[in-house]
């Protein structure tokens, strides 16, 4: 590097990234409280037992836990192969609708989950479908389709299509040339697209809570637990394990990307 | 009052619903199905986790193999949204929500001859306004109470024995002001709230009934909230978030459920409640029954079950409400014997039950309905 | 050639079949699954609620648009229209130092580093963050008891006295709420500001330098534009996010209604999904107009 950072840059961005972090310390801080019912500063003593009670005595985190987790696992499943159709069609070709087409592939993220939500809401109303695990995952797909879509576009048009047309002309068969050509090029982006959009599954509660009916998710149960506490605590001991599922992911995604691109 | 009930019952039979015939009861009871559902004020139905004492579930599932989920709801509005969008077999609706779910044939006739402790319900619930139309009845009682005035015993050293420490800025014993220092609650039946400190308050706009205001009246009570709103930091819909500000945020005097201030006196804080002179709201509850519910064995067995002394004073202990049942008044560990006088047992008369306020009504002819309260409420809270 | 590889290579040597075979899975699913909820959306708002039952009555009606109009709702949008901009604004101001700070001098583990920062908080759990605000920003919380600690519990009644802004406590507040959207949103206006700083090559910056520019010149006009496209595309989240949210103004906040809330209560606690539509409606008709102008200025680019 030619220049060293000035120190009002580095005091601002240490401030703002220290202003991101606070909350996250309370969060764990509180997963060691002595209060039950609503949580004072400061916490008039710590303990470890939460983690042993949550993990013994709470059975009904698990259905949620289950719940979400199937939920993400499809939903990302499913965004996978949606969102890499589309990149691959929207990053080479040229046809008319082509602008309008990718404004609509980045709508479920740029408009506010809200709509979305109400949307599929007004849809199931209108058309009488009843809640279900399957219409959570329309909604998580949808805007899941989005996160692994922008990831896998950015990826192709860093590639050439040359490779591909060497293939075919040295005669690979169409899926040959996919396994053997397209897949390789694209593996990493669409693996940390597709974290990246289990993570936003996982957590996600504004749509969920209008798709899902009477069924809950981690988030909605989490909701319900910080409304109505029983153990208040228990509720920070599940979000630090929400924090470690997710985080595990973001590392990968992290490096996936890196690694290829330098 | 009872003639009031009695017309409101005419009314409500003549105009929008036929009651449904009695053939559409439930004649005989099977073999439970093994679930149920229900839509409950939260504290209301306690399986232990919050406190092992109180459980009134572990019980019933055991012996009735139904396994019971509660679906808390903060709000009566709530309550209605929920069964309307189905999948319970019952709810705890108060005065307010139940002739709504009566009108939009969202509730059942129940069968009084299938639920054995029906003969001990307080013979005042039994066929009340908000719970039996055309004499078929919708349900079964749960529990009844005031909603009392909370407040802060190191600011208040005596009670407070009138609501205006809630509605108009005045400086507490303490010598600060109420501003940003008092709560009420966020749903439009508060206003009737107004409505009652009125009657006391401005006896020349002539209230007879908090729940029938024709528009002057309204006005009168809009205002009042109005009022209110430069005094009210944040409006209440949770119980356990009127908890939270009472400890952290320096709320000192609210409306509000004896549950809370259970709750809070159980966490040692100098929160006391008492209802003021000019008497008080409040809410008769009862178990009402889903139209298509889905387990209607198990929802009988509740029923009864729910109707049970013990079950009753339980509820009435952990709740701070007053049972359906007076035989649990006596011989309850839990509520002890002194309970039910504590919880309002005698003030049934003086107590304004929650009802849904509508255009037709007999003190004043037209009135001014609820829906409109709800829009003028939530533009209130917006000012 | 089996049948499947034949379609293939079919499908290689005609590209306009290949992308159209490639394009219908996701197309099918966004027009049928999201269009076509957009558009039940639309219809559900020319419905109404029947006031007593609660039920919704599927007629062709303005009423619940007329109802829209009342001037308490435009309040309702008004609020939520300042605080998205304000939130975006101030989200901005905060993340340009941060993603500069990672985009330039960050380098190896330093940048993983940053990168990780920034993405931790946003990917851990939403509702608990917001219930830490919630003990930070109290009457008797975590502020207060730094400012009572430092002697500053004046600075603190200063602020809240500010008429309409403040409140009796900070989580009462609109200035509450405001902190908690930009906190919970900062990460959204980072990543995309870091994205485009990246690619401002570094040529550029010598040049400017090697020609005499200062290095406030240099920033103004060469790095700022071209990261700019980078901003308005982090400005895109920040402001969608705040114009749609209803958890953050419920916990903290003054019980005064933003759009999100008036959506989820209206067809959560009222049932009224014809007015929670046309709320939805107005939001989407906002977040266009957004998004129109923020393709001209070449956010999709940065995306």
């Amino acid at each position: 590097m030619h220049s060293e950072a000035k120190w009002p840059l580095k005091l601002a961005a240490t401030a703002g990234l220290l202003f991101l972090h606070i909350p996250l310390g309370l969060i764990i801080l509180y997963a060691f409280t002595t209060e039950e019912k609503s949580y004072q500063f400061p916490p008039p003593g710590l303990t470890t037992q939460w983690f042993a009670k949550a993990w013994f005595d709470r059975p009904d985190i698990w259905p949620p836990l289950y719940l979400s987790l199937e939920v993400a696992l499809i939903s990302t499943l499913l965004a996978m192969i949606l969102g890499t159709c589309a990149a691959a069609a929207l990053s080479r070709a040229r046809f008319y609708g082509r602008n309008s087409l990718s404004l609509l592939f980045v709508l479920p993220i740029a408009l506010p989950g809200i709509i979305t939500g109400m949307a599929l809401r007004s849809a199931f109303d209108i058309m009488s479908i009843a809640f279900s695990t399957w219409t959570i995952i329309l909604g998580h797909t949808t805007f899941c389709m989005v996160v692994v879509y922008n990831n896998v576009l950015a990826r192709f048009r860093r590639t050439s299509g040359e490779m591909v047309e060497a293939s075919m002309d040295l005669g690979a068969t169409g899926t040959q040339t996919f396994i053997y050509v397209v897949l390789p090029q694209i593996a990493s982006a669409l693996l940390a697209g597709g974290m990246l959009a289990f993570a936003l599954s996982f957590d996600e509660v504004i749509v969920t809570t209008f798709t899902a009916g009477q069924q809950t998710t981690l988030p909605i149960w989490i909701y319900g637990e910080l409304r109505h506490p029983t153990i208040r605590p228990i509720t920070n001991v599940v979000a630090i394990f929400v924090i470690a599922v997710t985080f595990v992911p973001i590392l990968f995604a992290y490096y996936f990307t890196r690694e290829s691109e330098s | 009052m009872k003639s009031t009930k009695t017309s409101m019952i005419a009314i409500l039979a003549a105009t929008s619903f036929a009651a449904p015939a009695m053939a559409d009861m439930v004649k005989a009871l099977g073999a439970g199905e093994g679930q149920l559902d229900i839509v409950a004020w939260p504290g209301y139905i306690e399986n232990g986790s919050s406190d092992k004492a109180y459980d009134w579930v572990t019980d019933f599932e055991k012996s009735s193999g139904c396994k019971v989920n509660v679906k808390t709801a903060a709000s009566s509005d709530e309550m209605v949204t929920l069964m309307n969008q189905g999948g319970f077999d019952l709810v705890t609706a108060s005065g307010d929500a139940s002739l709504r779910l009566v009108a939009g044939k969202k509730v059942q006739a129940i069968n009084t001859d299938l639920i054995p402790n029906w003969k001990d319900v307080d013979p005042r619930l039994q066929s009340a306004a908000w719970n039996t139309v055309d004499g078929v009845h919708y349900g079964t009682p749960y529990q009844w109470g005031p909603n009392v005035l909370a407040y802060n015993t190191t600011v208040f050293k005596d009670a407070p024995t009138s609501w205006s420490v809630v509605f108009e800025e005045q400086n507490l014993p303490d010598g600060k002001s109420n501003k940003g220092r008092v709560q009420a609650y966020y749903g439009a039946i508060a206003i009737a709230d107004a409505a009652v400190y009125l009657m006391t308050k401005k006896p020349e706009l002539g209230i007879k009934n908090p729940y029938e205001l024709n528009k002057d009246q309204y006005a009168a009570a809009i205002a009042l909230v109005t009022g209110q709103r430069a005094l009210v930091g944040r409006y209440w819909g949770d119980a356990a978030v009127q908890v939270d500000d009472f400890k952290n945020e320096g709320v000192v005097a609210s409306s509000s459920w004896p549950y809370q201030v259970n709750l809070l006196q159980a966490d040692k804080k100098p929160i006391a409640s008492t209802i003021p002179a000019e008497g008080a709201t409040g809410w008769s509850d009862t178990t009402m029954m889903h139209v298509s519910a889905a387990h209607p064995n198990c929802a009988y067995m509740w029923m009864n079950h729910s109707l049970e002394a013990k079950v009753q004073g339980d509820v009435a202990a952990w709740f701070g409400s007053v049972p359906a049942v007076p035989a649990a008044c006596k011989g309850n560990e839990l509520l002890t014997d002194t309970g039910c006088d504590t919880n309002g047992f005698a003030n049934f008369d003086k107590i304004y039950f929650w009802r849904t306020p509508i255009g037709k009504c007999e003190a004043e002819g037209s009135c001014v309905p609820y829906s409109q309260w709800s829009k003028d409420y939530i533009a209130v809270q917006g000012k | 050639m089996t049948a499947p590889s034949a379609l293939a290579s079919l499908l290689f040597r005609k590209p306009g079949l290949l992308t159209f075979a490639l394009l219908a899975p996701p197309i099918f699913w966004l027009v049928v699954v999201y269009l076509g909820s957009l558009f039940a959306l639309m219809l559900q708002s020319f419905y109404a609620l029947d006031d007593f039952s609660g039920l919704i009555l599927h007629e062709f009606t303005l009423a619940t648009y007329a109802h829209l109009f009342d001037e308490a709702n435009i309040q309702i949008i008004l609020r939520t229209l300042i605080m998205a901009a304000v939130v975006t604004v101030a989200s901005a101001i905060i993340a340009f130092p941060i993603a500069y700070y990672a985009a330039r001098f960050a380098r190896g583990k330093m940048k993983a580093l940053f990168y990780l920062a920034v993405m931790m908080p946003l990917w851990s759990s939403y509702l608990v963050k917001i219930y830490a605000w919630k003990l930070i920003l109290a009457k008797e919380g975590i502020v207060s008891w730094v400012a009572n600690l430092l002697h500053g519990q004046w600075l603190i009644d200063a602020l809240l006295s500010i008429p309409s802004i403040g409140g009796s406590s900070l989580s009462f507040s609109y200035i509450g709420t405001f902190l908690v959207f930009v906190y919970i949103w900062l990460p959204y206006m980072i990543l995309p500001i870091q994205t485009s700083l990246e690619r401002v090559p570094y040529s550029l910056i010598e040049a400017s330098t090697d020609l005499g520019a200062t290095p406030a010149q240099t920033f103004r006009n060469i790095i700022f534009p071209l990261a700019f496209p980078g901003v308005v595309a982090g400005s895109i989240f920040t402001f969608s996010l705040t114009l749609g949210d209803y958890i953050v103004p419920q916990i903290v906040g003054n019980s005064r209604l933003m759009i999100g809330q008036a959506v989820y209560t209206f067809q959560g606690t009222s049932g009224d999904i014809p007015l929670a539509a046309a709320f939805t409606v107005v939001a989407m008709f906002i977040m266009g107009t957004y998004l129109t102008v923020a393709k001209r200025l070449g956010a999709f680019d940065a995306l």
